[in-house]
């Protein structure tokens, strides 16, 4: 089994790089991405806008790995996570280093309380009781949802659940973290208190990549970029 | 929001077993209704809510109902209660093994509305520290995480339908069937593809990363689980032994 690479090595090689990627779904006649170029380096915060159908959210699930191992389509080009092809990871591998959040959070949630589902994804990646403990503490914290914590995700707001979703991304604590949209159900206190996680993060040197539709969120970015057309290029506005 | 005094999962699955033991063992009607009248007590004991399980299980009583009248037809032996003719509809006996079998599912819906009383990750919890692999465990969870999903889908189906101004309960029955053929392939798509999206999240939170994992929730037996799980075992046994006495 190939393994992501640590240690020395990731100081060296950008955390995403992808060449002339080049993907379409199956049963579609054209390509929705059409020849990406990409490097995101490490401690960077990028920003990708573009009208929807554009094929972001299909270039967040190519860096996870769930197309082409769950989502089957036609994938030409490279598509590097610290050097190595993410298609010879499997997607619990990646997970170990890559967190993402999806735009829908009733489809990402699946405990029955909202501390089962902070620590779900720090159990499988083996982190001790009492580290999760602190985890659960910080990122309950982080989203301000402490009197939350044995309440049922499903018995939450939209925004809620959301932030419960972010949270159980942050407790798993990813070099890399993808958010597609992840702020859209926000109220603006909540996307002012993620959009300080996420500089701290930065400071931390993860990198993270932003779907967004909201301008104003741009803010925290170091690079915007607008996927149209099927080709990345630098956002001069809409 | 703290959790207050708990019985362990495991106590509960046990007590459940042996109630629903009881249920299949007893024969007569007096019995039946001694061990529902227990199952009954206990799930108060466990701070059930009774009246809320009553009414959630309404529509199934309605069922058990039916097969217990037509179980009764097909019993013909004893004393006739209802003939026709020389056919007997409904006799004595037929009524009484309606009843039994009205009694037993009883007993057993009754019992199983205690391990509601804890949630699914402490059961899936008490299965793992029993021995059962996670993966199993969990799954099977999920499985019963997933029938409230698809109720969910039915109901939003009907309602998208009913916004488009089809009284589903004011058209005759023959159209109100062909509207819900016309339900069944998108709540199948839904349902698959919520499916999906649920196992892409498990995914890509790690599940199956390792062959093992670490466990945040880890159960404790209390000197009441003891207790409670001693005193229910010896009840059932002499319970069975006195009865084939």
């Amino acid at each position: 089994m190939v393994q992501i690479c640590c240690g020395d090595r990731t100081k060296m090689i950008n955390p995403i790089e992808i060449r002339n990627l080049y993907f379409k779904y199956r049963g579609s006649p054209d390509y929705i991405l059409k020849g990406v170029d990409l490097t995101v380096s490490k401690g960077e915060i990028l920003a990708l806008v573009g009208q929807s159908g554009s094929g972001k959210s299909t270039l967040l699930n190519i860096i996870c790995g769930i197309i082409p191992h769950i989502r089957k389509g036609q994938i030409k080009g490279e598509v590097k996570l610290w050097g190595e092809e993410v298609k010879n990871f499997k997607i619990p591998d990646i997970a170990k280093r890559v967190g993402i959040v999806f735009q829908d959070p009733d489809t990402q949630l699946f405990s029955p309380t909202v501390e089962d589902e902070i620590a779900f994804g720090p159990e499988n990646l083996m982190v001790e009781r009492k580290v999760i403990e602190e985890r659960i503490k910080k990122v309950l914290d982080i989203v301000h949802l402490e009197d939350y914590r044995y309440e049922n995700p499903n018995n939450l707001s939209g925004g809620q659940k959301q932030l419960v979703a972010i949270a159980a991304i942050l407790a798993m604590e990813s070099d890399i973290l993808l958010l597609d949209e992840a702020l859209a159900q926000l109220d603006d206190q909540g996307k002012e208190r993620i959009k300080e996680t996420i500089l701290s993060l930065k400071e931390e040197d993860k990198t993270i990549v932003l779907v967004e539709h909201d301008l104003e969120n741009l803010n925290i970015a170091d690079r915007v970029l607008e996927l149209r057309d099927g080709k990345l290029r630098e956002y001069k506005g809409w | 929001m703290t959790r207050g005094f708990k019985l362990d999962p495991r106590t509960k699955l046990i007590v459940v077993l042996c109630i629903s033991t009881l249920g299949i063992v007893a024969k007569d009607i007096f019995d039946l209704l001694i061990v529902l009248t227990l199952s009954i007590l206990v799930a108060k004991f466990f701070k059930v809510d009774i009246i809320r399980s009553f009414k959630k299980t309404k529509r199934l009583l309605y069922m058990l109902a039916i097969i217990a009248i037509i179980q009764s037809i097909f019993s013909s032996e004893g004393e006739a209660f209802l003939s026709i003719g020389n056919f007997t509809v409904l006799s004595t006996l037929g009524l009484e093994k309606g009843l039994q079998f009205i009694m037993r599912m009883m007993i057993i819906i009754f019992s199983a509305t205690i391990i509601t009383t804890s949630n699914s990750r402490e059961i899936v919890q008490g299965f793992v520290q029993w021995g059962l692999p996670y993966d199993i465990a969990f799954m099977v969870a999920l499985g019963i995480r997933f029938l409230p999903l698809l109720t969910e889908e039915i109901k939003d189906s009907l309602t998208a339908i009913q916004l488009r101004g089809i009284e589903i309960n004011n058209i005759p029955i023959r159209e109100r069937v062909s509207v819900y053929s016309y339900l069944f392939t998108p709540i199948l798509a839904g349902v698959l593809l919520k499916a999906e999206k649920l196992s892409i999240a498990m995914e890509v939170r790690g599940f199956r990363a390792y062959d093992n994992r670490t466990s945040y929730l880890v159960l404790k037996m209390s000197k009441w689980d003891y207790l409670i799980i001693f005193i229910s075992i010896i009840f059932t046994i002499c319970y069975i032994v006195f009865y084939f006495h």
